[in-house]
């Protein structure tokens, strides 16, 4: 480990999940941005109380399946009544009622594509590795029996002392600072 | 905060586009009026508009019994608080919808043209004999509201006697019910939907049938109860047990039958275009003539399309005007739909409104207003003792058991 480790933010212990939920209450009032809470659960209401809203994880699935349905249209006439017309059953080259299942198996197909691609590239995964995974405490709490809120230094009202002293008065009973 | 400035500009848009939909669909209705041929009797007119909003309202009382079966099958928490005002609709399915029946029972065979055919001259109607004909008609038709009536009073009874006791005992009770209820509801309206709309073209076959008049019953009754929470939440009687979730869940509901019903109904069309057999083919092909197909195109953009659209984003959803629109125009589509189902065999070169159809659904409609008023007011506005009443008020009651009693003690 290299001595001159630069700091990734400040992590705050809670042991009950009202505790943290009101911590995110205080923190979401003061107007932070880069922030978290984990927790071993999911708390109800806890969306709330960080500020949370709607994903827009939303607009990837609706592009991801207009995209879907057209190609999976295009395709179809492109193949049957386009670059190699062939008729089947006395039927038209091409119909949007038989293009219809196929288009829309495609539809379900890209959307969720999209979706999954979409959350990843808002949360920023894959990486390989996270600060907060190196910490002890972090790790044995967050994934047990602590409830842990997370304020990085590079937001930009971060202060080591102010956001330190604010974490404080939300009631956590460990604070500690987490380097990169 | 200007979300609402932006859904109602939203529903500006919405309005203007479902506007110029129906002025699609009625302008050349109008003009292809004057080209109709043999027209049907005064009595007809009246009994084929009759029967559309009568098969409109039936499809509020049908879905209301499913919402109210659905709610006992899955042990749901959110339907809590709508629950009793729900059984009070599907408690119109008896006696008041019976009576409403009465005309067409009067007037049956003078709307169902199989009636009068002899059916060793008609092989279709020779083959399915068995069920029409004339006894099977009136006895199935009759029987079928008191089966109906048997389900929903029997939920309501004691939904309403667990509001005196509190008892689990009638939970279990209304759970037996809906366990074998649903079997009986899913008969019941497929035969309602065969004998009272599909046989008016008994050549007919489509296994769908029921299934597509269940979709957009359930449709319907799901816009409708939104209204009815909005209203009953903002009056007071629901004040306390309405919470935005209840908006959330009817709302998620309401989207997806807008696209069950879109999936059943285009699986009826696709397998009957592409099999194209003139047995079943005959049905859209009437359904193609005139102004028919404009209704057809309403009913894909104005049944579907738009509705998908405009209920996508969640927010959507829980906004309380913008659904309020969304479930007067679903009223309007489903009606069209009906019109779309029953007119073609009385008009079959396009689209006809008459005074008539304006008339019998303000009938039908007020006298159902009337009977669900008196009910709503006559018992207590949601379940009073419910198990899960006090979840559903956002209260945490902490399980009577005591904490080490069961689960194996797993702590």
């Amino acid at each position: 480990m290299s001595a001159t480790s630069t700091p990734f933010g400040l992590i705050a212990e809670f042991d009950k999940p009202a505790d943290a939920m009101h911590a995110a209450e205080k923190i979401r009032d003061a107007g932070f941005t880069r922030w978290d809470v984990h927790t071993p659960f999911p708390v109800h209401g806890m969306d709330a109380a960080m500020g949370i809203k709607n994903s827009p994880v939303g607009y990837f699935t609706f592009l991801g399946g207009l995209t879907g349905y057209t190609s999976g249209m295009i395709m179809i006439w492109w193949m049957n009544a386009f670059d190699y017309t062939l008729a089947v059953g006395g039927k038209p080259m091409f119909s949007p009622f038989f293009a219809f299942p196929v288009s829309y198996e495609l539809t379900i197909l890209f959307a969720s594509f999209a979706t999954l691609f979409g959350m990843f590239t808002l949360n920023r995964l894959p990486r390989l590795h996270h600060p907060l995974l190196k910490n002890r405490r972090f790790t044995s709490g967050a994934s047990h029996d602590k409830f842990i809120v997370v304020v990085e230094t590079g937001d930009p009202k971060f202060s080591e002392t102010e956001t330190r002293k604010l974490l404080e008065i939300a009631g956590s009973q460990h604070i500690e600072m987490v380097e990169e | 905060m200007n979300l609402h400035a932006k859904f109602s500009r939203t529903a500006r848009w919405l309005a203007a586009v479902a506007g110029l939909l129906l002025l699609g669909a009625v302008s050349p209705a109008m003009a292809s009026e004057a080209a109709a041929h043999t027209k049907p009797s005064l009595v007809q007119q009246f009994g084929y508009s009759y029967l559309t909003a009568f098969m409109f309202f039936l499809s509020l009382g049908l879905g209301a019994m499913f919402l109210v079966l659905l709610h006992h099958l899955f042990d749901a928490m959110w339907s809590v608080p709508i629950r009793r005002f729900v059984e009070h609709l599907s408690c119109l399915l008896f006696p008041t919808l019976l009576i409403m029946f009465i005309p067409i029972l009067a007037l049956a065979p003078q709307l169902f043209p199989w009636m009068n055919l002899d059916p060793h001259h008609d092989h279709a109607l020779h083959v399915k004999q068995a069920l029409f004909n004339k006894n099977a008609f009136y006895i199935v038709s009759i029987s079928l509201f008191f089966i109906w009536g048997w389900l929903a009073h029997g939920l309501r009874r004691h939904s309403l006697a667990q509001d005196k006791t509190g008892a689990a005992a009638h939970t279990v009770a209304m759970r037996r019910y809906a366990a074998g209820g649903i079997f009986i509801f899913a008969f019941s309206l497929t035969l309602a939907a065969i004998y009272w709309m599909k046989s008016l073209q008994h050549q007919f076959f489509s296994t769908m049938y029921g299934v597509v008049y269940f979709a957009g019953s359930v449709w319907m009754t799901l816009g409708t109860v939104y209204v009815i929470t909005i209203w009953l939440r903002n009056k007071g009687p629901l004040r306390d047990v309405v919470k935005p979730r209840t908006f959330h869940d009817i709302g998620v509901l309401f989207f997806a039958f807008t696209v069950f019903y879109a999936y059943i109904h285009f699986s009826q069309y696709f397998l009957i275009w592409n099999a194209a057999v003139p047995e079943e083919t005959f049905w859209y092909v009437l359904r193609e003539q005139g102004s028919w197909k404009q209704v057809g195109f309403l009913i894909i953009f104005g049944h579907f399309v738009l509705p998908f659209l405009a209920l996508l984003r969640i927010d959507a959803k829980m906004n309380t005007g913008f659904v309020t629109i969304l479930a007067a125009w679903a009223w309007l589509m489903h009606y069209m739909d009906m019109q779309y189902n029953i007119m073609p065999v009385a008009y079959p070169d396009g689209v006809h409104i008459s005074i008539f159809d304006p008339v019998c659904l303000a009938v039908i409609g007020g006298v159902l207003y009337w009977r669900f008023k008196a009910d709503f007011f006559k018992h207590p506005p949601y379940p009073q003792k419910d198990p899960r009443i006090a979840e559903t008020m956002g209260v945490y009651v902490p399980s009577a058991a005591a904490p080490n009693a069961g689960h194996g003690g797993a702590h």
